[in-house]
This record gives structure tokens, C-alpha cells and sequence, in this order.
């Protein structure tokens, strides 16, 4: 169980080991450009050659990768730290509170995420990080949320449970000590797809034309090779092959939380 | 299958929830697009005109835009317009209605859409079939081991690849942008699309296939020598139709995004090109009324699916 945890792991871990040792290779700050080398093919003084304008592609896929993960791993944490807290609270209470937490998840993940992300990013003249970071968060805490409600309808009967409410521990401490540890594990697992889901979202927000500043995105560097498709293609085999793995490095590292320790539940 | 007497009641029932339902969801998106416009930083009259523009021209933009007013008349206002299906000019075409480019955009849309829903539901299932019945053998794993690696691919990363693939180096299919063969591009843009759903709808059907695989219904069927193509399309693909249209409702939110992407990617016009064109030249008007119809459509084609799971699933409309 503990080396398959691991394994899990590996992908992300070389994306981003590479990632760090290209942007550390390529010794230039990503986005520098070079017009007399603009879409020149690989070569031994530019490894994966250069995009429009001659910008390095081994400086700038490199960066791109690196903050493309860092956002989807900010986004989803923070998406598990507010979805599994409310889904837990949320089926504790029972009642309205439980059934209005519950339309809430379904109405949020029913709206099409990439329309609304477009919607509230058109209303600023260059959407920075930190604005894409909002606006992926306004939904990814949903699915963890439903998790969690499932998974705490299951646990608010348990024994423990209810004998650590007997007890007298209020329900912020039943929350918090019995059953967060306890469905974290199940919970969890969602953090991958919903990474998977974000790293995808930002470059296709970047290849529509709402990059971020300075346009460091795996989603420019597709918008590039699509411009110079019969150019240059290794620009666009480039930036498919860095989204794809990207986003299925994410989605494998999130089966590592299969094994996450189940808590105290026995 | 058998039927309860007041099932059409239950239908109507049903289907007046969802719609009750689908209102307010776009009424929640297109509140959304307003207030987003409105009340975070920077002025929009400054950011349609830029930097150098006269303090008289921003107060004719304000005048024009309603901005001059308090937020919650202007809201009110949008939404009568909303209501009227008239949200004013374009700003960028003073002439020609908002929502008459709108109109114009949701019918390449909607045909780009509705083409990739038809495609990837026909080979999501012919797949799932063929993974089933007793055709293939060794290869049936393949058969699902595409399915996986097709839905975790992302449409964004796989359809430039493809396109260059076929388009440059195959030479199979017309280049993007190509505007004489408009028939074609299109078919090939809705293929693209559709294949995310395709593999989603594949793999869930594929699940439900073997889950009423030992169904009594269906080793009858067996049993009395009906030829196996008949038991899977025929007895064993109808007890599952309910889960497949679900799996396609929820995967038009994906698929209106991928429309969004495919069409800046293609230079065709549609919704996506026309909201982008409208973030590009701040044409508020035009941009409210595109990022809503874009909703709507996705509203209405998912009460569609819903409708078409309780009219063909009797077993949806007992929990209404």
C-alpha cells in the first residue's frame, strides 16, 4: 500500500522536478524574446527551439508548467479545506441547513464552469493569478463538499460518534476530532481530478485569450503553435504534450490519497 | 415496461420543477455577468474608451450604458432587457441590436454542439456495445483502455495535435480556417468535440451494460436465441438509456466549453468567438447577452435531457 502511495506520487514529482530543472537550465526569464531566432526548430543551444518572436520554449514551457501546478495545487487544497468542513457540518445538522448545503453543490457544479470563468474574467482588463485563482474556487469546492456530505450521512450513526456526543463534545469538536479524520481518505482522492480539471481550465483560458499577465501559460504556448501550425509544429507538439502531462501527472497523484490513514474509526 | 396511470401528470411535474429550476440558474449566471461587470475594480466606461478618453466622452458612455445610475435600477433594467430580449446597440456596431448578433451566433453554435452531442453519443455507445457482447474477445480490453485514456485526455491539448496531424501532414481534412469547405470544418470540429463525450458516455455505458448483464430479462432473452447484436442494442441499451442521458446533460457544460475553444481555434463564429470579440472591444451589451444566451443553451439542452430521461425511464419519475 505504502510504495503504490509512491508510485502514485512519481508523475507529479517528475513534471516538477523537470520543470525546475528546465526553467534552471534555460538561464534566461521566461518570455525574453529574440526575433532572429523566431520558430526555430530544437537545437543544442535551445533544447525544445523557440516559439514567437524567438522566445525560449524550454524557459517559458518550463515556468508555465510550474505555476500551472502550483495554482491547481492552491485552488484544490483550498477547495478541500472549505468543500469537506461544510459537507461535514452540513450533514451533521440534518434538516434545512443539510438540504440547502446539498442544492447549493448541485446548482454550483450544474453551472458550466468555463462560461462562468469567462463571465467573471471579462470583467477585468488582464485577469491576474490571483483573479483565476478565485474564480476556479467559486466552484472547485463543490464536489468535495458532496463527498464529504455523503460520506458524513454514513458516519453521523456511528457509535463513536454519537457516543462522543453523549459525552458533551459540541459539534464544531465532533467535526473537527471524529469525523474529518475519518473521511478525509475518501474525500481526498478528489483532490487529482479537480487539480487535473484546473490545470486544464487555465490553458484553455490562456488559449482563448485570457492569459495572465505576461502570458506565461501552457495555454499561450498552444495559441502559438496553432498560429504557426504549418510553420513551426513543434511549438504545438510541445505545448499538447506539456498540457497533457500536466494534468495526468495531477489526476495520478490524486489516487495516492486512496491510502491516506482511515483515522480512528476502529 | 409497465405504466402507472398518472404518469403524464408526473412528467409535467417533473419537467416543471427542472424548468423552475433552470430558470434560476440562469438568472443566477446572468446576475453574475452584471454584477461581476459592474462592481469590481476599474470603471467600465474607462475600459471600453482606454485611458485618453475625454471626461464628456466617458459621461456619454456612462449615459448610454446606464451606468449614471444606481446599481439596483440598472439591475433592473438588465433585467427587463433580459426579459424583452433587448439589451440595447452594440457599442461596437451602433445600429445593429445586441442580442441580433447574438441570435446570429447561436445558430453555428448550436449546429457545432448539437453535431458533437449526435457523434459522441453514437460511437460512446457503439463502443460500450462492442466492449460487451462476445465480438471482440482480447481486444476488449483495448476497447476500454481507450475509453480511459480518451476521457482523461484534455480537448484543449489533443485537438491542436490532431488537427495538425490530419490537416498538415495527413492532408485528410481542411486546415483551420480553411472557408471553402465550411461543411467539412464543421464536421470535423463537432468529431473533435465529441470525442470527450464519447469516451465519457463509453465508459459509464460500458459500467451499465455489465451491471444488467446478468439481469433475468436479458439471459431470457439469451436463453430463447435471440442473436446477441439484438440483446445488447435492443433489451440491454434501452434499460440503460436513463444513465446515458444523464451522463450527457452533464457533459454539455465541458462540451459548451470546448465549443468555446474549438471555435477561436477554427476562426469559426459562433457564441465563443463572439464573447471573446466582445471582452476584446469591452462590448458590454453584446457580452451580457452572449455569456447568457451561452447559458440558456446549456440550460435548455440539459432540461431537454432530463425530459427525455422521465418520458423514456419510468423509474425516474417515482422519486419526482
Amino acid at each position: 500500500m505504502r510504495s503504490r502511495r509512491w508510485l502514485d506520487l512519481a508523475p507529479l514529482a517528475l513534471v516538477v522536478s523537470a520543470s525546475a530543472l528546465g526553467a534552471a537550465v534555460s538561464r534566461e526569464p521566461p518570455g525574453r524574446l529574440h526575433p532572429a531566432q523566431a520558430w526555430c526548430g530544437p537545437s543544442f543551444e535551445r533544447p525544445l527551439g523557440c516559439g514567437e518572436a524567438g522566445v525560449d520554449l524550454l524557459s517559458l514551457v518550463s515556468s508555465a508548467e510550474l505555476r500551472a501546478v502550483a495554482l491547481a495545487s492552491i485552488v484544490s487544497v483550498a477547495g478541500l479545506a472549505i468543500g469537506a468542513p461544510l459537507g461535514a457540518a452540513a450533514a451533521l445538522a440534518r434538516g434545512r441547513f443539510e438540504r440547502v448545503v446539498e442544492r447549493s453543490c448541485d446548482l454550483v457544479q450544474a453551472l458550466p464552469s468555463f462560461i462562468l470563468a469567462l463571465a467573471v474574467l471579462s470583467a477585468l482588463r488582464t485577469p491576474s493569478r490571483a483573479a483565476l485563482a478565485a474564480v476556479f474556487a467559486l466552484t472547485a469546492w463543490a464536489p468535495f463538499a458532496r463527498l464529504a456530505l455523503a460520506q458524513t450521512r454514513v458516519l453521523r450513526d456511528a457509535a463513536f460518534v454519537e457516543a462522543a456526543v453523549a459525552l458533551g463534545r459540541g459539534r464544531p469538536g465532533v467535526v473537527v476530532r471524529h469525523i474529518l479524520p475519518n473521511l478525509l481518505g475518501v474525500v481526498a482522492v478528489q483532490l487529482g481530478s479537480t487539480g487535473a480539471a484546473i490545470v486544464v481550465s487555465e490553458a484553455a483560458l490562456a488559449f482563448v485569450g485570457f492569459a495572465p499577465p505576461g502570458g506565461v501559460s501552457l495555454g499561450g504556448v498552444l495559441d502559438q503553435g496553432v498560429a504557426a501550425m504549418l510553420l513551426a509544429p513543434h511549438v504545438l507538439l510541445i505545448g499538447g504534450a506539456a498540457v497533457f502531462a500536466t494534468s495526468a501527472s495531477m489526476l495520478v497523484a490524486g489516487r495516492a490519497a486512496r491510502s491516506l490513514p482511515m483515522g480512528r474509526r476502529s | 415496461m409497465r405504466r402507472t396511470s398518472p404518469s403524464g401528470a408526473r412528467v409535467l411535474a417533473v419537467v416543471g420543477a427542472r424548468v423552475l429550476e433552470a430558470l434560476f440558474v440562469a438568472l443566477l449566471l446572468a446576475s453574475l455577468v452584471f454584477f461581476a461587470l459592474r462592481l469590481l475594480p476599474g470603471d467600465p466606461a474607462q475600459l471600453i474608451l482606454g485611458d485618453e478618453a475625454s471626461p464628456a466622452e466617458l459621461a456619454r458612455v456612462r449615459a448610454t450604458l446606464h451606468l449614471d445610475q444606481p446599481l439596483f435600477v440598472q439591475y433592473l433594467g438588465f433585467l427587463r432587457g433580459l426579459a424583452t430580449l433587448d439589451l440595447g446597440d452594440s457599442l461596437r456596431q451602433p445600429g445593429t441590436h445586441a442580442m441580433a448578433r447574438v441570435a446570429a451566433a447561436v445558430v453555428p453554435t448550436g449546429a457545432l454542439a448539437a453535431i458533437a452531442v449526435g457523434l459522441g453519443t453514437v460511437a460512446g455507445l457503439a463502443a460500450a456495445v462492442l466492449a460487451s457482447g462476445p465480438w471482440l474477445g482480447g481486444l476488449t480490453r483495448w476497447v476500454e483502455r481507450g475509453l480511459v485514456a480518451a476521457a482523461a485526455a484534455p480537448l484543449v491539448a489533443f485537438a491542436p495535435v490532431l488537427t495538425w496531424a490530419l490537416a498538415v501532414r495527413a492532408r485528410v481534412v481542411p486546415l483551420p480556417g480553411d472557408p471553402d469547405t465550411p461543411a467539412a470544418g464543421l464536421l470535423f470540429a463537432s468529431a473533435l468535440l465529441a470525442i470527450p463525450l464519447a469516451a465519457h458516455l463509453g465508459r459509464i455505458a460500458r459500467a451499465s451494460l455489465a451491471d444488467v448483464a446478468r439481469a433475468q430479462f436479458l439471459v431470457t432473452a439469451q436463453a430463447k436465441g435471440v442473436a446477441p447484436a439484438r440483446v445488447w442494442v435492443v433489451h440491454a441499451l434501452a434499460a440503460v438509456a436513463g444513465p446515458i442521458t444523464t451522463v450527457v446533460a452533464t457533459q454539455l457544460g465541458a462540451l459548451l466549453g470546448g465549443a468555446v475553444v474549438l471555435e477561436r481555434m477554427f476562426e469559426r463564429r459562433g457564441l465563443g468567438t463572439l464573447i471573446l470579440e466582445a471582452y476584446a472591444t469591452r462590448d458590454l451589451p453584446v457580452l451580457e447577452g452572449a455569456v447568457v444566451a451561452t447559458g440558456v443553451l446549456f440550460i435548455v439542452a440539459q432540461a431537454a435531457g432530463v425530459a427525455v430521461h422521465t418520458a423514456i425511464d419510468p423509474r425516474a419519475r417515482s422519486n419526482a
